[in-house]
């Protein structure tokens, strides 16, 4: 399997991304857990790059490409922002009490909690954002 | 999304359905706002037609719990699905809320 969607950046286009997890997900037979929990990484994952990519520029692209190779399924992020590594953002201490827990911080968070790997690499004046998560069948 | 609002003498109870993300979190904060602001003692948030979080949504969630504790009341979430559970496991949040 070897599907791309491609979006613009504006927040309603999340209901695209949403709409492909779930296509990928009756194709292969996914779980619902594993679906919602693959359209949550989606979301966190694209939503950074419509919010921070692009700084006041409407109409620009973001390319999702889904492959499965053997009984891995790999998602690529691509676009031509500003040059952004999601995988240096911080740790989030899950222990501590709800008064003492930060607002915020949980996307990326999540993105490594679900994912198998998680990889950044900046090519030629594009960000690509490769996550990787292993699938039982 | 939908939170549709019951109050009665004893507890206020929000009933939400649908997916909570980052297109409607703001829809879903604007609908919520009224209710702690009348600072009900208990207030329940009955999730059993809740299909979707995302970390938007779980921000509101903290958000509220750390509202309400602070006028000492009580926050229950009732009814979470498997997979919504799942999600407040990994983050931490099953031991921040009550879960009913």
């Amino acid at each position: 399997m070897n599907k791309t969607l491609i979006i613009q950046n504006e927040i309603s286009e999340l209901n695209r991304v949403a709409a492909f997890i779930e296509e990928i997900g009756e194709e292969l037979h996914l779980s619902p857990a594993l679906v919602m929990n693959l359209n949550l990484v989606l979301e966190e994952a694209v939503s950074n790059i419509i919010l921070y990519a692009y700084p006041k520029k409407m109409g620009q692209e973001i390319t999702i490409n889904i492959h499965k190779h053997d009984q891995m399924l790999v998602f690529t992020l691509t676009d031509e922002g500003v040059e952004f590594d999601p995988t240096k953002a911080g740790e989030v201490d899950v222990t501590l009490s709800s008064e003492e827990r930060p607002i915020g911080g949980l996307g990326i968070f999540l993105i490594k909690k679900i994912m198998n790997e998680v990889e950044y690499q900046r090519i030629d004046g594009t960000n690509v954002f490769t996550l990787k998560k292993e699938i039982k069948e | 999304m939908n939170a549709e609002i019951n109050v009665t003498a004893e507890q206020t109870i929000v009933v939400i359905s649908g997916r909570i993300d980052t297109t409607n979190v703001q829809e879903f904060d604007k609908k919520l706002k009224p209710v702690f602001e009348q600072k009900p003692a208990r207030l329940v948030l009955d999730c059993a037609q809740l299909e979707y979080i995302s970390s938007s949504g779980l921000r509101v969630f903290l958000i509220l719990q750390k509202t309400v504790m602070a006028y000492n009341g009580s926050l229950v979430l009732r009814a979470m699905r498997p997979e919504i559970k799942e999600v407040f496991d990994m983050t931490g949040f099953s031991s921040i809320f009550t879960l009913e």
